[in-house]
């Protein structure tokens, strides 16, 4: 094990990758940049809160390294870490913009989302994919996924955004780690005690042969600083979340009568040629679809009654200018693990088919179309075949899809008449500039469900419910999500099922009133200026992003 | 978790603040502050129940290194080994020139 990266700390990472004596740490451990939320819920805080953040040249080449610490809280991304990576990367925004070219590199050890911070875990990831879209118009984000815990969850859907993604072969790569499909989906979908089955699933090796990893690196130094030299010298881009029309084909050519094995589906891989898809809008039908708050407030705020589509699972519709969109779910749906509404593989695709297609429609015009997500997503799909095919990358393509259409102009505004969990939210949601929610009992947002998250913190649920008590981010009622500031307006008075016609013009005017309110904005920088993100909600990211400042060009 | 808090009467200045470690599982992070009060060490530890260890590892180390400095440990489940391993590679972070 000479010269090992994957041994090494995240500092040591860093550092290992940056020629001698050009390294500074911004907003390092004796910044006192810890997160407030750990020490609440009885968890020991790291002093960098798991985030290095490392400026200095590779080959000459300016460059910042952030390095996430695999080893402390399995590389969890919370409110702080993730206000640290997205100022720094806002930074390296900037510098680029100026014409002082600097490449981002992200080392990836990370289980995505920190669940003991949820909501705060959720939020700063879309920020992260935020930034990186706006990255790639300058210069390649590289990726580095080294290994032992890999890349998942949401920090996944970050990876497939990545211009180019380098792994060892002790690294794994998935949406959803096996615990949680077998928690969720049960151990006939997924047997997380085998781990030949989780390695030949979504080890680098295999990852590598369908598109999902572009190359492939021994664990040395020298051989990850050379991989990391060539990409700045070559500035390859996979285009991993633009391959929409290949995967929808792919997808119609799944057999779904039996289960899907790994040589198969490598076969079938390969022998996809990609043909033009397009989802056309919903129209009214005859048949009731399958109940849910989404489908019920889609179809009021577009009158299309009895709405259907060819993607029966995805929704969308023109009505006053506005593109809505949905994703609904089919109790008869092919896919199993879709039938609740869950955003799996279709629905990643299929919205950021209809999302390019708008952009690409209004492209010249200087006025952009508005595009409404009517969020209702009780989560991701948890199953075996999403994450052999990469249902990461479909959720990473609608995330990339909506974020590249606000960034064009598009106001993006969520209604939130439903869940909005987790990778679903992260797909279809996150990346609006204004979010508009019903105060309704019965809506969860949240990051993972109390089973699966008291499972994987090695909590009872009845602590785990205890916790929620005192950080609001833990919590799964919107009343409490309020607390974060992230909210444009939380709509009092009328309830999730209550879509009636007085309603439904209320709820068009709010959603005038927000876009009104954007005046140009295309970032995600609301969320943090509302007047409870100031004065509690987003505290903590401030002063990060005030210290990252600081600390930048000293 | 708890929180433990002692103070040593030690007299030998540091010239600068140093960090080493991570909160890694049966691992420690330990920062070093310079001070001209009292000597503190502040302990967040995973493990709860062992304060008397923690004042024997410590009362050690400064008994052979008398050093006057504010101390912080977030500890996550190490063994009084890895506590002074820790403790001993900050002062050579110290020492270190760079």
């Amino acid at each position: 094990m000479k010269n090992s990266f994957v041994e090494l700390h995240a500092r040591e990472r860093a550092l290992s990758l940056l020629d001698a004596k050009t390294a500074r740490e911004i907003v390092g451990p004796l910044d006192n940049m810890i997160s407030p939320h750990l020490e609440p819920q009885n968890i020991v805080p790291e002093s960098d809160d798991g985030i290095v953040l490392m400026r200095g040249m590779i080959n000459g080449n300016n460059v910042l390294v952030v390095s996430i610490e695999g080893k402390f809280q399995g590389g969890g991304i919370g409110e702080v870490s993730g206000a640290k990576i997205v100022a720094a990367l806002e930074k390296v925004l900037e510098e680029n913009k100026q014409g002082n070219t600097i490449y981002p590199i992200i080392v990836l050890d990370t289980g995505g989302v920190r669940l003991q911070e949820a909501n705060y875990g959720l939020l700063s990831i879309s920020e992260i994919q935020n930034v990186v879209i706006a990255l790639k118009k300058y210069v390649p984000v590289i990726g580095l996924v080294p290994g032992r815990v890999g890349s998942f969850g949401g920090m996944s859907i970050t990876a497939s955004i990545l211009s180019y993604l380098i792994a060892t072969n002790k690294a794994r790569i998935a949406l959803n780690g096996p615990e949680v499909i077998e928690q969720e989906a049960g151990v006939r979908e997924f047997d997380s005690s085998d781990k030949d089955l989780i390695w030949d699933t979504l080890g680098t090796k295999q990852r590598s042969k369908t598109g999902l990893v572009d190359e492939v690196v021994d664990d040395t130094v020298d051989s990850i600083k050379d991989a990391i030299v060539n990409e700045i010298k070559t500035k390859k881009d996979a285009h991993r979340t633009e391959n929409v029309d290949f995967y929808l084909s792919l997808l119609n050519k799944l057999d779904l009568s039996k289960k899907l094995d790994i040589d198969s589906y490598n076969k079938l891989y390969q022998s996809v040629v990609a043909t033009k898809h397009e989802v056309p809008a919903a129209t009214a039908g005859n048949k009731e679809g399958t109940k849910s708050r989404g489908r019920l407030w889609f179809e009021k705020l577009t009158g299309i009654e009895n709405a259907t589509s060819s993607i029966s699972t995805v929704l969308h519709a023109q009505k006053d200018g506005k593109e809505y969109i949905a994703i609904v779910p089919d109790s008869d749906n092919k896919f199993p693990r879709v039938r609740e509404g869950e955003v799996g593989l279709q629905e990643g695709f299929a919205v950021a088919s209809i999302v390019n297609k708008i952009v690409a429609d209004d492209k010249d015009k200087t006025v952009k179309r508005p595009i409404v997500l009517v969020v209702d997503v009780p989560s991701q799909a948890y199953g075996y075949q999403e994450e052999l095919i990469g249902i990461h990358v479909a959720l990473g393509s609608s995330a990339a899809a909506y974020a590249k259409a606000r960034q064009a102009g598009h106001p993006v505004i969520d209604f939130i008449p439903g869940d909005a969990v987790s990778g679903g939210f992260l797909a279809h949601g996150l990346q609006s500039n204004r979010m508009i929610a019903l105060d309704d009992d019965s809506i969860t947002i949240q990051a993972m469900s109390k089973a699966s998250a008291a499972r994987i913190t090695q909590r009872t649920i009845a602590e785990l419910e205890e916790a929620t008590k005192h950080v609001p981010a833990m919590a799964y009622d919107v009343d409490n999500y309020e607390k974060l500031g992230a909210l444009y307006k939380l709509v009092k008075g009328i309830g999730s099922w209550e879509a009636t016609d007085e309603n439904v013009v209320k709820i068009k005017q709010l959603i005038n009133e927000a876009i009104t309110s954007l005046d140009g904005d295309t970032t995600l920088h609301f969320r943090y200026q509302t007047p409870i993100a100031k004065a509690s909600g987003r505290k903590a990211t401030l002063a990060v992003r005030k210290l990252v400042d600081e600390e930048w060009s000293k | 978790m708890e929180k433990l808090h002692f103070n040593f009467d030690t007299k030998d200045a540091i010239s600068k603040p140093v960090h080493v470690g991570v909160v890694a599982s049966g691992d420690l992070e330990v920062i070093f502050r310079p001070t001209d009060k009292e000597t503190e060490v502040n302990i967040v530890t995973g493990s709860d129940g062992f304060k008397e260890v923690w004042g024997n590892v410590l009362q050690r180390f400064f008994d052979r290194y008398p050093i006057q400095a504010d101390i912080e440990i977030n500890d996550f489940g190490s063994t009084p080994g890895v506590v002074n391993l820790r403790l001993t590679q900050a002062l050579e972070e110290l020492k270190d020139e760079k």
